[in-house]
């Protein structure tokens, strides 16, 4: 027993040893998925937009001022003070959602009342959406000062009570799927092509020659892929916390996903290597089972944004599964009660793929 | 032809693909410390032959033993006591040789003298190199190497000099002398005559799947020429080969 696994574990550091070594592997599982996340981590889509609101005064007293002060003091609202002509310039270029323009001799008093001005607004058609929003929240300010004047008092309309929550951006989102990306591309990729190109070069055959079975080899290669899968879960975890993302679940049941997910996935990078005669055979087939779940199984964007029969059917994808399941964890905190149903369709998913697999293996 | 101390027996070995009778009755001996040639054309049959001896191809009829072990029943055992070098094999690419070695080694719970096994084949200033990066007579080299690391009984080598030019080929050919003298037994395939003339103690020349015949190379050319057998044209003292060495120097040609 204790032989056995001496010969596993020199086939388990060499295989580990040879794909650190393998530049095109390392690349596509571990760079790629990084330099993926990077980049959306950097542009950071997603994050709630803040209005830029141009403001022309042109009143300059008390009463400009006071506004001018209310709508610095609201969220969501930046304000940016120019002449007319400017700020209109701005808006046409796109960089402003909203531009407020304050008469000369305005007062802040009641419509009907002596002296009373309307404010003008200026919206883009090109950023309706985000006008509308800019000035609903200009006439909120406006309305809530002119009450304060009325009644004397600065009391507002409507008391804002803030409940501590999760504030969850793209990153939040983004993050578990890349996990279950690189764990589905490490799984069908890092073995497809290498194993093939062992099978075709007679690498095997010289293993056929050694008293010791080549399923030793095979479980090594698996197994030195699962810890690599683990490490570089890890690694992208920590590049997502860097990235401001929260983690709230807990670390051991996420790795335990990966490990799951990875049983998965590897089994179907044999099956394609165990089928495959050469490297032609086997990328057609490895990317025919990664494309669709890459951009189908909400690694990128929310499944919901897809029409509904799509929903249907990708819901029962191993990829969907494993994402959905890492992001309860990732994004709430979940525990196996709530995931339960992820982890049990990932297990038919690899009893699924170990059946195939062992179906299609060929040594040679 | 019986021979005293046998180490390989074959007995009758048969393999068919199909309707291709691949290996058709092959019976021999080889004895303990002896370089053994199995020669032919292409199609013969050799490596079929050489591959069901070593255990790596199932034997359809007949039986083989090797070190008294019997092949059919045990060949991770025969396995374990031979030394391959596969017609085209091929190591992992990211190891370099040293590594490679003593991986091969751990297959068969040996400890290896990586650098003792590469001087052996004259590979020592490679020990740090990528198989992808030697020659053809140096992959061969290495080759024998990874078959040697469980100091095997013996040796097989399938057409070990097979596609290198004439200096790697006398290099290989000091190798192989230079296992036998350590006192390992070699088999080897070959199609060129005159490597088994200087390697090989004796010869089984194969045709269509059957030895038709056997004999130390002396003894196969004494009984042609007993026959009356005359060249046509008189050996000369040298041949081109000998012109071409000559020419350009015994010297290894790889870096």
């Amino acid at each position: 027993m204790a032989r056995r696994f001496e010969i596993f574990w020199h086939l388990f550091v060499a295989s580990g040893k040879m794909f650190i070594r393998d530049r095109t592997a390392v690349f596509f599982s571990f760079f790629l998925p990084l330099v993926i996340m990077l980049i959306f981590g950097v542009l950071n889509f997603g994050e709630a937009a803040e209005l830029d609101v141009g403001l022309a005064d042109e009143a300059r007293n008390s009463s400009s001022e006071a506004l001018q002060s209310g709508l610095g003091q609201t969220s969501g609202l930046v304000i940016h003070s120019g002449s007319l002509t400017d700020e209109l310039a701005a808006l046409a270029e796109g960089d402003r959602a909203a531009v407020l323009r304050i008469p000369a001799e305005w007062e802040l008093v009641p419509p009907g009342s002596s002296g009373y001005q309307p404010l003008s607004a200026y919206t883009s058609q090109a950023l309706a959406g985000e006008g509308q929003t800019a000035v609903l929240l200009v006439n909120a300010v406006v309305a809530q000062a002119l009450v304060s004047v009325d009644g004397g008092s600065p009391e507002p309309l409507v008391v804002v009570e803030e409940v501590a929550g999760r504030n969850l951006g793209y990153i939040d989102f983004l993050v578990p799927g890349i996990l279950g990306l690189t764990v589905m591309q490490l799984g069908v990729f890092s073995v497809a092509f290498g194993f093939v190109q062992l099978k075709q070069t007679g690498t095997l055959r010289r293993l056929f020659a050694t008293p010791t079975s080549p399923s030793y080899f095979l479980a090594a290669q698996v197994s030195s892929r699962l810890v690599i899968a683990l490490i570089q879960v890890l690694i992208l975890l920590g590049v997502g916390l860097l990235f401001g993302v929260q983690l709230v679940g807990s670390v051991a049941v996420v790795l335990a996903l990966a490990v799951l997910g990875s049983v998965v996935f590897l089994g179907m990078g044999f099956g394609v290597a165990g089928w495959a005669k050469n490297e032609n055979q086997a990328a057609p087939v490895a990317n025919l089972i990664s494309l669709p779940m890459m951009f189908l199984s909400g690694s990128f964007f929310p499944r919901e944004a897809m029409p509904e029969f799509l929903q249907e059917v990708t819901r029962f994808l191993p990829l969907t599964y494993l994402n959905d399941a890492l992001r309860a964890v990732i994004n709430d905190g979940a525990g196996l009660d709530v995931i339960g149903t992820d982890v049990i369709g990932l297990a038919i998913w690899g009893v699924i793929t170990f059946v195939i697999a062992t179906r299609l293996f060929r040594w040679e | 032809m019986p021979v005293a101390e046998p180490i390989i027996v074959a007995r009758d070995l048969q393999k068919s693909y199909g309707s291709l009778r691949a290996v058709d009755g092959v019976s021999f001996e080889v004895a303990a410390g002896e370089v053994f040639g199995i020669l032919g054309p292409n199609g013969a049959g050799k490596t079929t032959t050489l591959e069901m001896i070593e255990g790596m191809r199932p034997i359809d009829g007949g039986s083989a033993t090797v070190d008294g072990l019997d092949v059919a029943s045990d060949p991770r055992a025969v396995k374990a006591r031979i030394g391959i070098q596969l017609q085209s094999s091929a190591f992992f690419d990211e190891l370099n040789l040293t590594e490679l070695l003593v991986l091969f080694g751990h297959l068969y719970h040996a400890t290896v003298d990586p650098a003792q096994l590469l001087a052996d084949v004259e590979l020592s200033e490679k020990a740090r190199s990528q198989v992808r990066t030697l020659s053809g007579g140096q992959k061969q080299r290495f080759s024998i190497a990874a078959a040697l690391v469980n100091d095997p009984r013996v040796l097989f080598l399938d057409e070990p000099t097979t596609g290198l030019d004439p200096q790697a080929r006398r290099h290989l050919w000091g190798v192989i002398k230079g296992l036998r003298e350590r006192g390992h037994t070699v088999v080897l395939t070959s199609h060129y005559m005159e490597e088994a003339e200087y390697l090989c103690d004796r010869v089984a020349i194969m045709d269509g799947g059957r030895i038709v015949a056997l004999d130390s190379p002396d003894a196969l050319i004494g009984s042609l020429l007993g026959r009356g057998f005359t060249k046509e044209r008189v050996e000369r003292l040298a041949n081109l080969e000998d012109v071409f060495i000559d020419l350009t120097g015994h010297e290894l040609r790889e870096d």
